[in-house]
């Protein structure tokens, strides 16, 4: 192999270790090790923000005498969360050959209530009832973890007043917004003795006995009196607090969050090598790179025309140029790939 | 009202690519790619591992806007490779990376509900899914 290891591949050779402190139905603990900061925080950023779950999207409303608006009663609705198990089946309601939404795309809940007694009545989130076909038993029900069974409140009703409607749920994410988060909270901590010197804490005559030691704390060295500083340190060990909002397990958070990104990456793979044949995003990669690629400076001189032209980031761009790069530098090398 | 869409934060346009290179004239060895609807989460991580892996002398990555969702990413070689090449072997190496992590966590997670399991014998705890209502 005339392959040079790479520079981590020290660490990269143990791999990212993981401890998990404590996994229930709420909340997974865990301390991930042996890995850049970079690599933590993004697996922190896509388990906030990019995995797909389920919620109300639409809202029907055909009667509402409440004292609520309609929209303030949808934007309740769409806070609800809902069970997202088997979400990874149901299409996007974009991507849908459908118009509007069906049941490969969405899930379909029903809310109707009255007071009709002389007492106020709370009406709550047991009370939506998911009609239609469904892609699973679960998909899409509420999340109910109350002791009375009773989920969220969503409104109350004075006697006589009445609300019926009709919600659509739908799959998204939360980039898009934060009722698809499957995550009520993500606690991401390291360095507890602050050793790195990555945060300043504020005090008032004495930060060690004003500042509540972390609940990581003794997992680690405290510094020794009048250590120096070691401008060279990297934090390397992360500890994570998975809180799910009922939607995903905390753990299926974790995994879920692993995939999303490890997608991400599948996919600039997938860009970066098309028009190589054959050499897909998947299979085993760590292959020695071929010496026919060190003419790099010379195979490049052909190709700043169609970038430099056509310029921008635009697609015309983008395909202009990846036709030449494609077909003949990197093909020519694949077949000493091992 | 004239706010955009927020799906045009992760959704390409029509015609749209992920990803393009452009070569960077005025240094040897050196391309951007442009990363579009990707924000600081493979911004930040690519660059800080480009940095460490061989043959790369120089990666940085840019979000020239906050509500612009797109990455530029520098890359500078020494020539061994092509910035495209050591961009595609960190990648290779990510995915590897974090299914390495998946499979621990998963080896770890079975062993923590084992040792629950052992622990709430005789109170039966509900741990693990939590489905079943």
């Amino acid at each position: 192999m005339d392959f040079d290891p790479m520079v981590m591949d020290d660490a990269e050779s143990l791999g990212p270790v993981v401890k998990i402190s404590q996994a229930d139905s709420v909340r997974t603990k865990f301390e991930l090790s042996n890995v850049d900061i970079s690599f933590a925080n993004s697996l922190r950023r896509v388990m906030l923000a990019e995995i797909p779950t389920i919620a109300i999207d639409l809202v029907e409303i055909e009667e509402n005498s409440t004292v609520l608006a309609d929209e303030f009663i949808a934007h309740r609705l769409g806070l609800i969360p809902l069970n997202a198990e088997g979400v990874e089946s149901l299409v996007n309601s974009r991507d849908c050959d459908c118009e509007g939404y069906c049941e490969h795309c969405s899930v379909r809940l029903t809310l109707h209530a009255k007071c009709t007694g002389d007492e106020n009545m709370s009406v709550f989130a047991r009370d939506l009832v998911p009609t239609g076909e469904r892609l699973n038993q679960v998909l899409g029900t509420p999340i109910v973890t109350d002791s009375e069974g009773l989920g969220p409140l969503i409104l109350k009703l004075r006697p006589g007043q009445e609300i019926k409607l009709e919600c659509i749920a739908k799959k998204g994410i939360a980039k898009e917004h934060a009722k698809w988060a499957p995550s009520a909270a993500i606690g991401f901590e390291y360095d507890p003795h602050n050793k790195l010197h990555h945060t300043d804490l504020w005090y008032e005559q004495d930060p060690k006995a004003e500042w509540p030691p972390s609940e990581y704390a003794e997992w680690e060295e405290p510094p020794q009196e009048g250590e120096p500083f070691d401008y060279d340190a990297v934090p390397n060990r992360f500890y994570y607090n998975v809180e799910t909002a009922g939607n995903l397990p905390p753990d299926a958070i974790v995994t879920e969050g692993i995939k999303v990104l490890q997608q991400k990456l599948a996919g600039l793979i997938h860009e970066l090598t098309e028009g190589e044949g054959g050499d897909g995003a998947n299979g085993d990669y760590n292959g020695p790179r071929s010496p026919e690629y060190n003419t790099g400076a010379d195979g490049f001189g052909g190709y700043t025309t169609p970038f430099g032209n056509a310029g921008n980031q635009s697609a015309w761009g983008g395909a202009g140029g990846t036709t030449p790069y494609g077909t003949t530098p990197y093909g020519a090398g694949q077949s000493s790939w091992s | 009202m004239n706010a955009p869409d927020r799906f045009e934060l992760f959704m390409l346009q029509e015609g749209e690519k992920k990803i393009t290179e452009k070569v960077v004239t005025g240094m040897s060895n050196a391309s951007d790619f442009i990363l579009l609807k990707e924000d600081h989460t493979l911004g930040n991580l690519l660059s800080a591992h480009l940095k460490q892996a061989p043959h790369v002398l120089m990666a940085g990555y840019k979000i020239a806007h906050p509500n612009v969702p797109e990455v530029l990413i520098r890359i500078q070689t020494d020539g061994t490779l092509t910035p495209r090449e050591a961009l595609v072997s960190v990648c290779k190496q990510l995915v590897a990376a974090y299914g390495h992590l998946g499979r621990e966590f998963q080896k770890e997670l079975a062993l923590r509900q084992y040792a629950d399991q052992g622990e709430h014998a005789a109170g039966g705890g509900g741990m693990g899914g939590q489905n079943g209502f």
